[in-house]
């Protein structure tokens, strides 16, 4: 009998990592989980669990969403580089017109204004790269300096101060002892299994794994591609959303360093730099891990910097990994 | 006579200056198989892209259903019911068989989601139309990366048949395919056939042609030539359709060497890797052996083998030394150049200049201790005159230049090396007819200097004009080595195609 059993988790474990890419990304959030919590002093104090979970995701939200929207986009083969940029420039938006509770429609207004200019600069970037078939990378990264350059522009110094009632709703709401965080990416989970099991996923595999094929296949690339795009920057203003009204204030360079985050998070979520192959589900994973990260370099008391190193370094492991383990078994022949 | 679904009327195609296709004519019925025949580059492949919507036609008329059609793409076409199986696959590696075979074309359930359960169900049903032929490795949920080339193939053709197409090409479809899995397609095809649908099959292959379709058109450079009912023709007047007017022309022997007495340089045994099966041959001192055969069927590969760019099993004995060349720098230190055909990516670097690029592979004769520029200036200089090179001058980058041009470049940097066994990859392919002679007097030159040469080319003539030997290959083998009297335009396409019934040609065939 525990033969069988066995046989059974073998498939299970050979399943998830074939069909979903999900087995690296579910190990390193077991292990950076466990050593954070590990490293909690009070970790047995009542409340002390819950805490960390409410605190931690809505500090991880932001970053989770890009890390999403990037995952998309490099499952259909490219790479989005303005995402962050594109969270500065909501940020700011907010931060400077939303000032009070007394005019809920303007702010709703201004909300609205900064998810369309979310989608916009997603169109952008997906008409540049995938109508005018021009290179993602240089491209997202040339359209990254113009978002950022706006965002300077009309917020030249940190400042802006969203009203403390919106700030409090973010922290504290919850939905049967869930934190709003927690259930937007749930959410987004949703969303995303809904749409996989449907035409768009399908899709979406396709361009990704071979756009030429898909195309003489008799699918839309061009529009597939451009729809990454418009979902990277859709997702990349609520995370501009939810950045502001977790820090209350405007900072021009409030994106910059969730490009890179983004990238790791999707690399470290199983998500094929090659593109076609992973899972938005292991890129969640992929934005928490990350989170974890963070927190266990806070806890330890080490520099901030270090975060950017390791970030760096997982991204080249990661991405390494695959040819250096094919170069050992190389050698050995 | 029966009616035509569809047809199409002076197709032309250009891509920049070539033209793939000035003529394409052919007349599609239902419930008829109509072969597409032609050699290297008549246009066949661009036909049918042009048909299914790939390809933009850049004049002629497509009727379909008695209606004027253009599409622009493919899903148009699919969705009027024209589907084809390409050559080169339309399949998605990181996608199951399942999946890539209902790609565009999911079945749904009620809530509109993809139903998994009824596209592996419906896949398991579809394979059962090769059942036997193919491992058990290949089911519905498997991934296409994981299969080998025949099973893609098939998985490729269960696709364009799930679709229900009215009319169906099949491009090369049984290139990589066994005599059993061919079996099963033609089954496929009677079964369509029956069912009144139009079907059109491309093949290089003889026989298949003969078991399997109607009528058969035929195309030589871009041109629809003729069209024969298979029923009143033979294997020798679609060749002779397919070589056109000089068919049975020996070329003029006058002033060619013969080598009999010479010793062999080049000795090949048994030369096996992914692409070669097999290859032996030899080539003595001085001789311009030509390398002919269909596209695709080793030939490059074996050039890049002898330049050390491939493992390999076999021996390999040049200059009565056996070698065993693990990177083309060996080679190149042996004596060894190769003339690379897609010159844009393996021979220039275009954005420098004429000089630079002719001295690429040449910079150590000049150092010692430092660079002598006077004399490599002088060497370039006097290569330039040697092949007569249209340029500005010495500096302007090598993108300034022609096509032609340009390839002179390339081999020029081989020949300041001179080289004892020049191996040439195709490399007068959208080349002008003017370089081109000059590129053949280049040839004989060298050749008349004791160089050894091995060319490769998909242009029958040319190997013709130049060659006094020319291996014709197949599946990578070497399936007839012609020369003297045998070596005619109409006995290479013959032995291209693997036809083997060859009653009027005298042949001698190395390989059965």
């Amino acid at each position: 009998m525990p033969e069988q059993n066995k046989s059974k988790i073998a498939l299970w474990w050979r399943n998830l990592n074939v069909k979903h890419s999900l087995g690296l990304s579910l190990i390193l959030l077991v292990l950076t989980t466990v050593l954070y919590f590990a490293l909690q002093p009070n970790l047995f104090k009542s409340g002390t669990v819950s805490h960390l979970l409410t605190s931690n995701f809505r500090t991880w939200l932001p970053v989770i969403l890009v890390t999403v929207g990037q995952a998309i986009v490099i499952l259909g083969g490219g790479l989005d580089l303005s995402n962050g940029a594109i969270v500065s420039v909501g940020n700011v938006i907010l931060a400077l017109t939303v000032t009070t509770v007394d005019e809920p429609g303007k702010n709703i207004l201004m909300v609205l204004v900064v998810i369309a200019f979310g989608i916009a600069a997603g169109f952008l970037n997906g008409f540049f790269t995938a109508y005018l078939g021009l290179q993602p990378v240089i491209i997202t990264f040339a359209s990254s300096f113009v978002y950022s350059g706006l965002a300077l522009l009309l917020l030249p110094s940190p400042g802006g101060n969203i009203p403390r009632e919106y700030t409090t709703f973010y922290r504290s709401t919850q939905f049967l002892g869930i934190p709003l965080a927690l259930i937007v990416i749930v959410l987004i989970a949703l969303i995303w299994t809904f749409f996989r099991r449907r035409k768009y996923g399908q899709f979406l595999f396709a361009v990704g794994g071979n756009d030429k094929a898909a195309y003489t296949t008799g699918v839309p690339v061009t529009w597939v591609k451009i729809s990454t795009y418009v979902i990277s920057g859709f997702l990349a203003s609520l995370a501009a959303i939810s950045y502001t009204l977790l820090t209350g204030s405007g900072l021009s360079s409030s994106g910059d360093d969730m490009t890179l985050a983004s990238v790791t998070g999707a690399v470290l979520g199983g998500i094929s730099m090659s593109g076609g192959a992973g899972s938005v589900l292991g890129a969640i994973f992929g934005g928490i891990v990350l989170g974890n990260i963070r927190n266990i370099i806070s806890t330890l008391k080490l520099n901030s910097w270090w975060r950017t190193l390791v970030n760096a370094l997982l991204i080249v492991l990661v991405l390494a990994g695959p040819g250096l383990i094919n170069l050992l078994r190389r050698k050995k022949k | 006579m029966k009616s035509i679904v569809l047809c199409t009327e002076n197709i032309e195609k250009r891509f920049g200056g070539v033209i793939a296709l000035k003529d394409g004519s052919i007349e599609i019925r239902p419930g008829e198989v109509l072969a597409l025949v032609g050699s290297n580059g008549s246009g066949k492949s661009t036909l049918t892209k042009v048909i299914t919507g790939v390809l933009s036609s850049d004049g002629g008329t497509i009727t379909y259903h008695d209606k004027p059609v253009s599409y622009s793409n493919p899903m148009a076409a699919q969705r009027a019911g024209i589907m084809a199986v390409y050559q080169e696959l339309s399949l998605i590696p990181s996608l199951t068989v399942a999946q890539n075979i209902w790609l565009a074309n999911e079945p749904k359930t009620r809530f509109g989601s993809i139903d998994s359960k009824t596209m592996n169900a419906e896949t398991a049903k579809l394979l059962t139309l090769f059942e036997g032929t193919f491992q058990p490795s290949l089911h519905p949920e498997a991934y296409v990366r994981d299969l080998p080339l025949d099973e893609r193939q098939i998985v490729e053709i269960l696709k364009a048949y799930s679709r229900k197409p009215e009319v169906l090409i099949l491009d090369e479809a049984t290139a990589s395919l066994d005599s059993k899995q061919v079996n099963c397609l033609f089954d496929l095809i009677q079964l369509l056939k029956s069912e009144d649908k139009g079907l059109v099959f491309v093949s290089h292959r003889m026989d298949e042609i003969f078991r399997i379709a109607d009528r058969a058109v035929i195309l030589r450079n871009g041109k629809t030539v003729g069209e024969v009912l298979i029923a009143d023709s033979n294997e020798d007047e679609i060749v002779h359709l397919m070589v056109g007017s000089n068919v049975g022309l020996t070329r003029e022997l006058g002033g060619r060497m013969t080598f009999s007495a010479q010793e062999s340089v080049l000795i090949v045994e048994d030369l096996e890797n992914e692409q070669l099966n097999g290859v032996s041959f030899n080539i003595k001192q001085g001789e311009l052996v030509g390398i002919g055969g269909l596209r695709g069927q080793g030939q490059s590969s074996l050039l890049h083998t002898l330049f050390g760019n491939s493992h390999y099993t076999g021996k390999i004995t040049l200059f009565d030394e056996t070698l065993s060349f693990d990177h083309p720098k060996e080679a190149i230190e042996h004596g060894v150049a190769l003339i690379p055909g897609d010159r844009a990516t393996e021979g220039l670097l275009l954005l420098r200049s004429i000089f630079e690029n002719f001295h690429l592979p040449n910079w150590a004769k000049y150092c010692r201790p430092l660079l002598k520029m006077k004399s490599a200036h002088s060497d370039a200089e006097e290569m330039g005159k040697q092949l007569n090179l249209i340029m500005e001058s010495l500096d302007a980058p090598v993108s300034s230049l022609s096509g032609g041009n340009a390839q002179k470049v390339v081999i020029g940097k081989w020949l300041l090396r001179e080289p004892k066994l020049l191996l040439l990859d195709d490399p007068t392919k959208g080349v002008d007819v003017g370089t081109k002679s000059e590129f053949y007097k280049l040839l004989v030159k060298l050749q008349e200097n004791g160089t050894t040469i091995l060319f490769y080319s998909s242009d029958e003539q040319e190997l013709l004009d130049l060659c006094e030997r020319v291996l014709v290959m197949q599946d990578g083998k070497v399936k007839a080595d012609l020369s003297g009297d045998n070596l005619t335009e109409a006995n290479l396409v013959f032995h291209s195609m693997g036809a083997t019934n060859n009653n009027n040609h005298h042949e001698e065939s190395t390989h059965a």
